[in-house]
């Protein structure tokens, strides 16, 4: 069986790309063209999707339209920042490849870099 | 003979003197794990040698150096062959001993928590929002800026901005994901949390303060070093080098330290490890430093 966030992926996947609101049932026939799944399957974790608050829905006739909340790249902007130690609420554990710098500092990096490439030529 | 004196001055020695001396040598940048290791043994040490001196302030009289039961009792463990009625002072002699372990014992688990919570939150987040990437063993998500963080612990991810992949060179991307897996390998998210936890017990201690700083740049240059292994100097430095550059600063939240520019140069000068013999006493030192403030509480001559 495959794992419940992986269907929540291609839920979210899908709206992403079409951006517009979408029923279930089209979301469904979407997927339905790689590889079965049931209409009442799409339709829970469409729901647990809306119940963690990544899409919003109306009313059209008797069907549900759900839309993400945020963009794709505004969800990705958010977690990076949160990620890379940028928000004020920092988890400790997440490790950032390089920390933020002043210009100063990228400067001097600039310059270590560059005696670096001397040397080297020099050397050879 | 009461060991109080002894004890708080070599508590103080290891709170204030120790952490200046040890910022102070060259060699923690040429072997970061020994460097790590020596600045935890620190911290063990210090709390240790509180609760002793805690320990035999509350209780003056008390003979100390009864041999291993007197020994025992003095690490806080009473085994039973105490006094039938505890007064005051005795419970107090073992009240701020254990109330010292306990709150760090506490603090890491809170951390460790903590930390473990807002991580699952960030990874199911990613996995939503990024794209798996099966050659890099990434998530790949979609930002303007060459960056890249990893979340470690039992469902660890590697999580790389499309512009990094985009940006930089198929070796410096491997440097950088190298790194990356080093930091989820060594599980230097624990290492941290145990800096973290010191720090919030004893947050005025100059050692608890330098300990948490120095744990963190010490672990990006285990983690450097073990990129250095399968890639050039030259490779990781660039890669270093693209991330830091595209990175604006935005307003106050701009901290950050000149960390990357003391991993840049490290990278880029000769890196020579420790003399063999230097090593070996600092890993001496490291293994003994947690069981000195028993040596000073009972020191051996008057057991």
């Amino acid at each position: 069986m495959r794992r419940l966030g992986e269907l929540e992926a291609e839920i979210m996947d899908r709206l992403w790309t079409w951006n517009r609101p979408a029923t279930v049932r089209e979301i469904v026939d979407d997927i339905n063209r790689t590889r079965p799944v049931a209409y009442t399957t799409v339709m829970t974790v469409t729901n647990i999707l809306y119940g963690k608050g990544w899409l919003l829905r109306g009313k059209q006739g008797r069907a549900w339209l759900y839309t993400p909340v945020r963009s794709r790249a505004a969800y990705a902007a958010a977690l990076m920042e949160d990620g890379l130690g940028e928000s004020k609420d920092r988890p400790a554990a997440l490790v950032a490849f390089v920390e933020n710098m002043s210009e100063e500092e990228q400067a001097a990096l600039r310059r270590a870099l560059r005696n670096a490439g001397r040397q080297a030529k020099a050397d050879s | 003979m009461n060991a109080a004196p002894a004890l708080a001055g070599y508590t103080a020695a290891v709170g204030f003197a120790a952490p200046r001396l040890l910022l102070r040598a060259a060699w923690p940048h040429r072997a970061p794990a020994l460097a790590a290791a020596v600045w935890h043994a620190l911290a063990v040490s210090f709390s240790i040698a509180a609760a002793l001196t805690a320990y035999s302030l509350a209780m003056p009289a008390e003979h100390l150096h009864a041999g291993l039961v007197g020994l025992l009792h003095t690490c806080g463990l009473d085994v039973g062959t105490g006094q039938p009625d505890p007064n005051t002072a005795d419970r107090l002699a073992v009240g701020i001993p254990a109330a010292i372990g306990i709150a760090l014992v506490a603090s890491f688990t809170f951390h460790v928590t903590r930390a473990r919570r807002a991580r699952t939150q960030h990874r199911e987040a990613v996995d939503l929002v990024g794209r798996r990437s099966a050659r890099l063993c990434a998530t790949v998500l979609p930002y303007d800026t060459p960056a890249a963080y990893c979340l470690p612990g039992r469902h660890p991810r590697i999580v790389i901005s499309d512009a990094a992949v985009r940006r930089l060179t198929p070796e410096q991307l491997g440097a950088v994901l190298e790194h990356e897996k080093a930091h989820i390998a060594g599980r230097h998210h624990l290492v941290l949390a145990a800096a973290e936890a010191f720090y919030s017990v004893f947050r005025w201690l100059p050692l608890a303060r330098h300990a948490r700083e120095q744990t963190a740049l010490l672990l990006e240059m285990i983690a450097d070093d073990r990129a250095l292994r399968s890639h050039s100097d030259e490779v990781l430095a660039t890669a270093m080098y693209e991330m830091a550059a595209a990175r604006t600063p935005k307003g106050a939240l701009a901290a950050g330290g000149p960390n990357a520019l003391i991993r840049l140069k490290r990278v880029l000068g000769p890196r020579k490890a420790p003399h063999p013999a230097l090593w070996g006493s600092l890993a001496a030192v490291a293994a003994t430093v947690p069981l000195l403030p028993l040596l000073v509480a009972c020191p051996p001559g008057l057991g």
